[in-house]
C-alpha cells in the first residue's frame, strides 16, 4: 500500500470526519477487487464526504464529487487511504 | 448518421451472411434508466428497480430493425465494469461471459447523463473490446429538468459510434435506439478510438454543468429524507416498523382473499363431483387436480401483495436505506443486510421471498438466504399449530397457547439464522464481498411499472410453480387413494386406511414411533409432504371427519379420543410438541422446492433442502418428544 505521508496527514476512510472533504490516496486491495472498487466510483484521487456511519460498526454512508452515494462497508474503508481536503482545495 | 464504412453492404446482407438473428447486448450501470429502455424498445415486460443489480436473469426479445434485419435484444445485469469481475457468479461475471459470446454482434451502452464520467469508464472497457458499440444517453428528460445540455456531437466523435440522446418516456426512443443498431450492425468494427478521451475529460466536454447546480439540488431533497430514514436513533425503529406494517399487511388483507379465492376452488370442486360421480376419477380431478390448484390460487394474494410492496420499496430507494441500516447485524450470520427483506418475507410466505432474494449481489448470500428461508413461519404452517394447539392444549389459558404461537415464530426465525450461520461455514462457505452499493435518490414509483411487475410476477408463478404443485398433488392423491399391492380394502373401511401411503406410514411407524408418532399421523405427513397446509384436511381423511380443514375442533375431539390397541390414548401433549418441532422445521412445501429449483437452476439444490430440514425436523421432534417425557409432560 503507498502512501504518501508528504502530503497532508492521511487516516482510513473509516476513520474520516463526518462532513468534511477528502481524497482518496490508496486501496489497500488486491488488484480485481481494487479494480471493481474503482469502477463502482471510488477511485484513487476521487473526493467524498462521508455522510454518516450505520450504528454498531455498520456501512459508511459516503457521496462522491459525482454526486454519487454509496454505501461502503466499514470492513472496506478500513481498507482506504485518504487524506483530508485543505479548504479551497480543487474539486 | 456517421459515415458509411468501406465496401458497404445492406444490413440484411450482413446479417444472412453470419447466420440468424442479430444478438444485441444492452448494459449499463445500475439505476442508469437500462430496464426502462429495454421496455420502451422491445414492449417486453424487463424488472424495473431502483436498487443496484436487480436484474438477475438476462431478459431477452426479438425485435424487427428499420432495415429490416430481425435481432434479439438481450438485457444484462447492471455492472460497474465487465473488466474488475471479482467473482463469475456476481452480475459482473454473467455479464462478462455474455459479451464473451461470439454471437454478440452489437453492444448497446446505456449511460446516465447524471453519472457521465463513471459511466465512460464502462465505454472505455468496452470499446477496448472492439464490439460494435451503440451509445444510448438515457433519462433525457430528467437531464433538461436539470439544465443539463448533452452535447451528442462530441460524444460520437470521440467514441466514433452512434450515439442517441432519448428518454424511455417517449415513444421516439424506440425508433431512436433501432435505428443506432442497424447503423453499428451496418458500420461493424471499428477502430479503436481510445487514445482520444479519458471519461473525465469527455464527460466535461459532453455534459454542461453535471455535478453542480443541478446534481444539488437533486439530491438536496434525499438528504432531507436521509437525514429521518438514517438518524441513527429513529432509523433503525422506522424501518423494523415500516417492516412489520408490511408483514402485517400480508395478514390483514392476504388471509381473507386467500380463503376467498379457496371458496372459489371449493365450489369448483363441487361442480366436478356432480359432474362426474363419486368415482376415482372425479376424485381425482376433484380432490387430486383442483385440490393442488386450490393450494396454488391461494397462495396469489400474498404473491401480488408482496411483489408490489417489494417494487415499492425497491424503486423508491428505501431498499438500500434498509440494508444500509442493518448490514452489520446480517453479516454476523453470514448474511448482509439486503437478506433482510426476503427473511422478513418469508414470515408470510417463502415463496416470493426466494424469488426477493434476486436484490442479494453477493451469490454466496443470495443461496444462503434461499437455503434457509423454508425455516421461516409462513402463514400456511399456521392451521396445524392451530390444531395442535387446539388438540392437546385445549385446556391450558389462552395466554398460554398465544404465548406458545409467539415462541414458535421464534424459534423458526432463530433456527433460520443459525442455519445460515452453519451453512455459510459448511456447504456455502466462501468470503462475501463486502457491502458496497449504491445508494439512490429517492424516487416516485411509477404505477405503470408496479402493474406490469405484479402481473409478471403473478403470471410466472401460475406457470412455474403451478405446474409442478398440481403435478404433485396428483401424484400424492395417488399414495393416498390407490390401494397398496397385496392389501384389499377391508368392507366398510375408508380407501387411505389401505393406501400406499398408510403401507409406507406403517414401515417406518418403528422409526417415528420415538416422535410420538403412529402411521396415521405419518400418513398425514407423507399427505402434507407437498403442502404443509393439507396435514389438517389429511388426518381429517383417515379420522372420516369432513371439512376438516375449515372446523377443525370435531377432528380435535377425534384426536383427544384416539385409543392405542391397548386403550391408553394415542396421543399425548408430548406429541403435540414434537409434531410442533417437525412442523417448525420441515420444509412441507412444493411451492418453496420448486421455487427454489427456479432461482437456483439445479436440482441439487431443492433436494439439499428438502434433505436437511425433514432430517432436521425429524431430529428435533425426537429430541422434544424424549425431552418432555424425562421432564414428567403428559
Amino acid at each position: 500500500m503507498k502512501v504518501d505521508f508528504n502530503s497532508a496527514a492521511t487516516t482510513a476512510l473509516a476513520d474520516a470526519t463526518l462532513g468534511s472533504p477528502v481524497v482518496i490516496e490508496a486501496l489497500g486491495l488486491d488488484e480485481l477487487e481494487a479494480a471493481w472498487v474503482e469502477a463502482v466510483g471510488l477511485s484513487r484521487g476521487a473526493r467524498v464526504v462521508v455522510l454518516r456511519r450505520a450504528p454498531l460498526g455498520g456501512p459508511l454512508h459516503v457521496r462522491t464529487s459525482d454526486g454519487a452515494e454509496l454505501a461502503v462497508a466499514r470492513s472496506l474503508a478500513r481498507a482506504i487511504t485518504v487524506s483530508a481536503v485543505l479548504e479551497g482545495g480543487a474539486t | 448518421m456517421t459515415a458509411p464504412a468501406t465496401g458497404r453492404e445492406s444490413t440484411r446482407e450482413v446479417a444472412k451472411a453470419e447466420g440468424g438473428d442479430a444478438l444485441v447486448a444492452m448494459i449499463g450501470r445500475p439505476n442508469c434508466g437500462k430496464s426502462s429502455l429495454f421496455n420502451a424498445v422491445t414492449g417486453a415486460r424487463a424488472h424495473v428497480g431502483n436498487f443496484p443489480g436487480v436484474t438477475v436473469d438476462v431478459l431477452e426479445a426479438d425485435v424487427a430493425l428499420p432495415s429490416g434485419v430481425r435481432a434479439r435484444i438481450a438485457d444484462l445485469p447492471g455492472v460497474y465494469s465487465v473488466e474488475a469481475t471479482v467473482d463469475p457468479s456476481t452480475d459482473e461475471g454473467i455479464a462478462r461471459a455474455f459479451l464473451d459470446d461470439e454471437r454478440v454482434r452489437v453492444v448497446v451502452l446505456i449511460l446516465d447523463p447524471l453519472q457521465l464520467r463513471l459511466g465512460l469508464n464502462l465505454a472505455r472497457e468496452l470499446a477496448a473490446r472492439k464490439l460494435p458499440m451503440v451509445v444510448c444517453i438515457s433519462q433525457r428528460d430528467v437531464a433538461e429538468s436539470q439544465g443539463l445540455r448533452v452535447d451528442v456531437t462530441a460524444l460520437r466523435r470521440a467514441l466514433g459510434c452512434p450515439v442517441v440522446l432519448v428518454s424511455a418516456r417517449d415513444a421516439s426512443a424506440r425508433g431512436a435506439v433501432l435505428g443506432a443498431i442497424d447503423e453499428a450492425l451496418r458500420d461493424g468494427r471499428r477502430a479503436d478510438s481510445l487514445s482520444d478521451w479519458t471519461p473525465a475529460s469527455l464527460a466535461s466536454e459532453a455534459v454542461q454543468d453535471v455535478g453542480n447546480a443541478s446534481e444539488r439540488r437533486r439530491r438536496a431533497r434525499t438528504s432531507t429524507i436521509d437525514k429521518f430514514l438514517l438518524n441513527p436513533w429513529l432509523g433503525p425503529p422506522l424501518f423494523v416498523g415500516l417492516m412489520t406494517t408490511l408483514f402485517a399487511l400480508v395478514f390483514l388483507v392476504a388471509d381473507p382473499a386467500s380463503q376467498a379465492m379457496d371458496a372459489v376452488v371449493s365450489a369448483l370442486r363441487g361442480l366436478v363431483t356432480r359432474a362426474l360421480g363419486e368415482g376415482a376419477v372425479a376424485s381425482f380431478f376433484a380432490d387430486g387436480v383442483l385440490g393442488g390448484a386450490g393450494t396454488v390460487v391461494a397462495f396469489m394474494p400474498q404473491i401480488v401483495i408482496l411483489t408490489a410492496a417489494l417494487e415499492l420499496l425497491e424503486s423508491s430507494g428505501y431498499l438500500a436505506r434498509g440494508a444500509f441500516l442493518v448490514d452489520r447485524v446480517f453479516r454476523a450470520l453470514g448474511l448482509g443486510g439486503r437478506s433482510f427483506v426476503p427473511l422478513l418475507m418469508g414470515h408470510a410466505c417463502a415463496v416470493p421471498a426466494i424469488a426477493a432474494t434476486r436484490i442479494v449481489r453477493d451469490p454466496r448470500e443470495r443461496l444462503a438466504a434461499i437455503l434457509v428461508l423454508p425455516l421461516t413461519t409462513c402463514s400456511a404452517r399456521l392451521p396445524t399449530y392451530a390444531l395442535v394447539l387446539a388438540t392437546f392444549f385445549a385446556e391450558r389459558s389462552a395466554l398460554f397457547r398465544a404465548s406458545v404461537f409467539v415462541s414458535l415464530y421464534g424459534i423458526g426465525a432463530a433456527t433460520a439464522l443459525i442455519a445460515s450461520f452453519a451453512l455459510r461455514k459448511t456447504v456455502v462457505r466462501g468470503r462475501s464481498l463486502p457491502l458496497l452499493m449504491e445508494m439512490p435518490a429517492y424516487r416516485l414509483p411509477q404505477g405503470r411499472v408496479l402493474a406490469q411487475k405484479v402481473w409478471g410476477s403473478a403470471k410466472n408463478f401460475l406457470r412455474e410453480v403451478g405446474t409442478v404443485i398440481v403435478g404433485v398433488s396428483a401424484v400424492l392423491w395417488l399414495l393416498l387413494s390407490v390401494p397398496s399391492p397385496g392389501r384389499a380394502a377391508a368392507a366398510g373401511a375408508r380407501p387411505i386406511e389401505s393406501s400406499v401411503a398408510a403401507a409406507v406410514g406403517q414401515v417406518v411407524e418403528p422409526l417415528t414411533r420415538h416422535a410420538g408418532f403412529d402411521w396415521r399421523i405419518n400418513v398425514g405427513l407423507i399427505g402434507s409432504f407437498g403442502a404443509r397446509e393439507v396435514m389438517v384436511g389429511t388426518l381429517g381423511v383417515i379420522y372420516g371427519i369432513e371439512g376438516a380443514e375449515d372446523d377443525s375442533a370435531p377432528l380435535a375431539d377425534k384426536l383427544r379420543a384416539a385409543r392405542r390397541a391397548d386403550g391408553t390414548p394415542a396421543y399425548s401433549a408430548r406429541t403435540g410438541l414434537s409434531l410442533l418441532a417437525f412442523f417448525v422445521i420441515a420444509c412441507q412445501c412444493m411451492s418453496t422446492v420448486a421455487a427454489i429449483r427456479r432461482e437456483t437452476k439445479s436440482l441439487k439444490w431443492p433436494a439439499f433442502v428438502v434433505g436437511y430440514t425433514y432430517a432436521l425436523a425429524y431430529v428435533a421432534a425426537v429430541a422434544t418428544y424424549q425431552v418432555s417425557g424425562l421432564l414428567g409432560i403428559s
